[in-house]
């Protein structure tokens, strides 16, 4: 039923990585945290030790506090841009799969439109031009993933839209409403949302890195952010690896892990319907 | 004889095929009273299914309906169901596009919308593909139930549906109520899907060969289940098969249709005395199903 054994553990694994993820992030929403506080010359970094489990980087902070307080960055931006691109996406797919006429044409053109944008480079183009924030970045991330995820779902809709039970459906007097958001979406369009939810999360987690690391649109030192311990420490790399080394492989598992959970979450919902 | 409840005059329906423009329902017309239960017979390909899905306003294009009436007796009168689509769609008919089929769906939705479910409904020929598979059995009899009667609340309408379970002869309906399509058997999911169409308390149900695929024992157990749902006679059906011996069995009347065409209008009971047909196609299908033919050519 779930899939193969490796599968199983596959989710299990990428799945406490995802829930350890989840609670650092809602966790650091009530630790107060002065990052000019932590500084301490007098401990520069040291080695891991029961103080400092990750050791200190070179201004003698603590490396795991940071990598905690650092998901603070991608956290709700990331759900904010899976939410919008889901649910607009989904609501937009739902709709271009179903409507007619000029209404349906206008969405379809949006939404082309929207895809023809290069993510990467338009993110960096809108930070230059307003003022850059991590919840910016998020909301343009999010808009950016809309067209994606609503093709997927209009094909599915154009497909379901011919099968028997659907017709079942609507002789039977279910409501158009009714059959697009929960027969189509919520029952059958599940695991594609799941899927889709969690890659604009693991890419909101990337582009607040690679912008982090690049400097200037990401989060500012003193703040943490996983990118920018990267990029902090990149001439301490000789001198320690801990500091830089740690959240390298945090952004690494984390989004191995989404990109994973995601995947087997809906595979695994997939084959219940088989 | 009751009321009339539905009228089907002149009915032409055509679909492109490769080898062009197909005219699969050739001016069929029939009617239906109130608690009459109408047997189609035919071959396959002889228009009977197409001809109860324009009933139903779930043929959702054009070509498609191409002329002819429908007309549904209302409580508050009749309602001509494809009165007047033609003019609305003028302005750009003669194409047929693609934007033009999706039109005229559109409009047949609007008008059929208030009809669905509580005036009209079906069973389609094949009860696993006509089931939400990833909804349980009983939530999908619920939702026809919380349509039927809007006032109940949760407990109600599970009981409701429970009850719908027992009145298809489902053995253990509790167990059934929260089994999935996949996980019961052709003639369960027939079942199943009969109570989730009755359950809207429609007045009239239209069965496309409801029984086709199914084991002839099971197939025995379902047309008998249908005699007895219809027994009160409260409610009409337009029974569409390719076996004379089940449309015999359960129909006043019988239409027999063959290459889009209607041929032949019977009474069974005629029928069944070894009367009343006259056609050759008819009496070739009751030779063949070794019934006496009686008086026929």
């Amino acid at each position: 039923m779930a899939g193969s054994r490796a599968e199983r553990i596959g989710l299990w694994l990428s799945g406490a990585v995802v829930a350890v993820v989840v609670l650092a992030g809602i966790a650091v929403l009530f630790i107060h945290y002065e990052p000019a506080d932590a500084v301490d010359y007098d401990r520069q970094l040291v080695s891991p030790s029961w103080d400092h489990p990750l050791g200190t980087d070179g201004q003698g902070r603590d490396v795991a506090m940071r990598l905690l307080m650092g998901t603070r960055a991608f956290f709700l931006p990331g759900v904010m841009a899976a939410a919008i691109a889901t649910v607009i996406g989904a609501l937009a797919g739902a709709f271009s799969g179903y409507a007619t006429g000029p209404a349906r044409s206008a969405v379809l053109g949006v939404l082309q439109l929207v895809d023809t944008l290069p993510r990467l480079v338009f993110i960096i183009l809108v930070c230059t031009i307003l003022n850059p924030s991590i919840g910016l970045i998020s909301v343009v991330a999010g808009f950016l993933f809309i067209p994606a995820i609503a093709t997927v779902i209009r094909q599915k809709v154009e497909t379901l839209g011919s099968e028997d039970y659907i017709l079942a459906h609507v002789a039977h007097g279910f409501s158009t409403g009714r059959i697009l958001l929960y027969h189509i979406l919520w029952l059958q369009c599940r695991p594609q949302l799941i899927r889709q939810a969690t890659f604009v999360f693991g890419y909101v987690l990337f582009v607040e890195t690679a912008l982090s690391y690049l400097g200037d649109y990401g989060v500012q030192e003193p703040d943490p952010s996983w990118g920018n311990m990267v990029a902090q420490t990149r001439e301490l790399a000789g001198a320690s690896a801990w500091p830089w080394a740690a959240p390298a492989v945090a952004i690494a598992v984390t989004i191995a892990a989404f990109l994973a959970f995601g995947n087997l979450l809906a595979r695994r919902d997939e084959e219940a319907v088989r | 004889m009751s009321a009339p409840l539905l009228d089907v005059d002149g009915l032409v329906i055509e679909f492109d095929t490769a080898a062009g423009r197909k005219r699969v329902v050739d001016g069929v017309s029939f009617s239906l009273a109130g608690g009459e239960v109408l047997g189609i017979l035919g071959e396959s390909g002889s228009g009977k299914t197409m001809s109860t899905l324009a009933v139903l306003g779930l043929i959702g294009g054009r070509p498609g309906v191409m002329g002819g009436h429908i007309t549904w007796h209302d409580e508050s009168g009749p309602i001509d169901l494809l009165g007047g689509l033609d003019k609305q769609l003028r302005p750009k008919a003669g194409k047929p596009t693609v934007k033009h089929d999706r039109r005229w769906a559109r409009l047949v939705a609007r008008r059929m919308r208030p009809l669905w479910g509580n005036a009209m409904t079906a069973v389609f020929q094949n009860p696993r593909h006509a089931l939400d598979p990833l909804m349980s059995i009983g939530r999908q009899v619920e939702e026809s139930v919380r349509l039927a009667h809007p006032g109940l609340d949760r407990a109600q309408v599970r009981a409701k549906a429970v009850e719908w379970l027992a009145k298809v002869q489902m053995n253990q309906p509790e167990r059934v109520h929260s089994s999935y399509a996949h996980e019961l058997s052709g003639g369960m999911c027939q079942r199943a899907m009969i109570a989730v169409a009755l359950a809207r308390q429609p007045r009239l149900l239209v069965a496309d060969e409801p029984t086709t695929g199914l084991d002839t024992t099971v197939r025995a157990e379902i047309v008998a289940l249908f005699k007895e749902l219809l027994a009160d006679r409260r409610r009409s059906m337009l029974y569409i098969s390719h076996d004379i011996r089940e449309v015999l069995y359960l129909a006043d009347r019988i239409i027999v249709m063959r290459h889009g065409k209607v041929v032949e209008t019977v009474e069974a009971a005629e029928v069944k005395a070894g009367r009343g047909v006259r056609h050759p196609y008819t009496a070739s299908l009751l030779s063949a199903a070794e019934l006496p033919v009686g008086e026929a050519a």
